[in-house]
């Protein structure tokens, strides 16, 4: 359980990208978590709301994205999107969908990033 | 008046621990000391099994014992003369790479050969940080059940050495300890499995054979 941890380091991403823009309020987060990643969003959701109360980010919308597993097959060359043996992406194995080879290099699926945040501010500082 | 602004952030926090991580590599490097990352499940050996390492190699060899209390492990490595630090990683399931970085203060690296980072025993959390190691030996046990692999394949995925301990228990607790070789190598074709048991003896000459032949590759 490091959900916990990785909520506060998105936290002080999103006030830290705030303040250098002289937020007055966020309004909207937008997270990408990669499914490889061993990180529960519903969890993850839940922690963002307990951290954000009492800071700018306490009303903002949370938005998580999936970022799907992208391979590079070592044994046939695919390079392109993975099959993953579940629907439950912890227990996600990356295949070669082309091969069905497991020795596969993994391009992406391992992001846990602040991507963009939507503020408010006032017009003065434009 | 108010506007809405969008302001692109991109930043990762996984990027942020790999970027430690390398860093972490580099100082290795430099020192020439060979990182070895040591996971598994809770209870599954891993210290025992650095113990008889330290025991049985001709390298100097240094460790930091991560754990939620790191104290009674880094008190076994210190019995046996070397350098060790232990992390407290408190309520975390994991060490990450800026708590290892910290630990690398205190340790003579120029001074070691082969430097032991015990994880906390856990087959879920380790797999997102990557700490800066040259290579990583997963530990487990029979008693965990012989599903576990199944259960938790991505740390196989990024293994370079399995290690299935306890070999001895295999029939007292009805494990199949060759299903729990086969599932790991259908994760992770390439990689050596190595069956031990610590308390016997079996398979532990393999290990070593096994490090000395990634050190000798670096
Ligand atoms: N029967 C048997 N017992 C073993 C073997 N290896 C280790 N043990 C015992 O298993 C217990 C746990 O071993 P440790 O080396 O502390 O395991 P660990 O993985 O470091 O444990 P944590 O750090 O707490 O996760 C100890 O009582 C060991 O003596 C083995 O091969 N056979
Ligand atoms: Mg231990």
């Amino acid at each position: 359980m490091h959900e916990l941890s990785m909520a506060q380091a998105i936290v002080d991403t999103v006030l830290d990208a705030a303040k250098k823009n002289n937020a007055e309020e966020i309004v909207e987060v937008t997270i990408e978590i990669g499914m490889l990643t061993m990180l529960n969003p519903e969890q993850l959701t839940f922690l963002l709301d307990v951290l954000a109360e009492g800071t700018l980010l306490e009303n903002a919308k949370i938005i998580i994205e999936d970022v799907p597993v992208e391979i590079n097959c070592r044994n046939c060359q695919y390079t392109g999107l993975a099959n993953t043996d579940d629907s439950d992406h912890y227990l996600a194995i990356v295949l070669c969908p082309q091969c069905g080879g497991r020795d596969v290099e993994t391009l992406t699926g391992k992001e846990c990033a602040v991507k963009k945040i939507k503020i408010e501010k006032s017009d003065e500082d434009a | 008046m108010h506007k809405i602004a969008e302001v692109e952030v991109q930043h990762d926090i996984m990027v942020a621990n790999r970027k430690l991580a390398r860093k972490n590599q580099r100082l290795f490097d430099k020192n020439h000391v060979f990182s070895v990352d040591v996971v598994g499940a809770i209870g599954s050996g891993k210290t025992s099994l650095i113990e008889a390492l330290i025991d049985a190699m001709n390298y100097k060899i240094g460790v930091i014992a991560g754990d939620v209390i790191s104290k009674y492990d880094a008190g076994r490595f210190e019995n046996h003369d070397v350098p060790v630090v232990g992390l407290n990683t408190g309520k975390e399931c994991h060490l990450d790479a800026h708590l290892v970085e910290h630990a690398l203060h205190d340790l003579p690296l120029d001074e070691i050969d082969i430097l032991f980072i015990e994880n906390v025993g856990n087959l879920i959390c380790p797999v997102d940080f990557d700490l800066g190691s040259h290579m990583r030996m997963v530990v487990i046990s029979v008693t965990e059940g012989d599903d576990t692999v199944e259960k938790h394949p991505l740390i196989f995925q990024d293994a370079d050495l399995v290690v299935i301990n306890k070999v001895d228990l295999a029939d007292a607790v009805g494990a199949d300890s060759d299903k729990m070789v086969n599932d790991v190598k259908e994760i992770n074709p390439d990689v050596q499995v190595i069956k031990t048991s610590l308390k016997t003896g079996t398979g532990f000459d393999e290990v070593t054979l096994a490090i000395d032949g990634f050190i000798n590759d670096y």
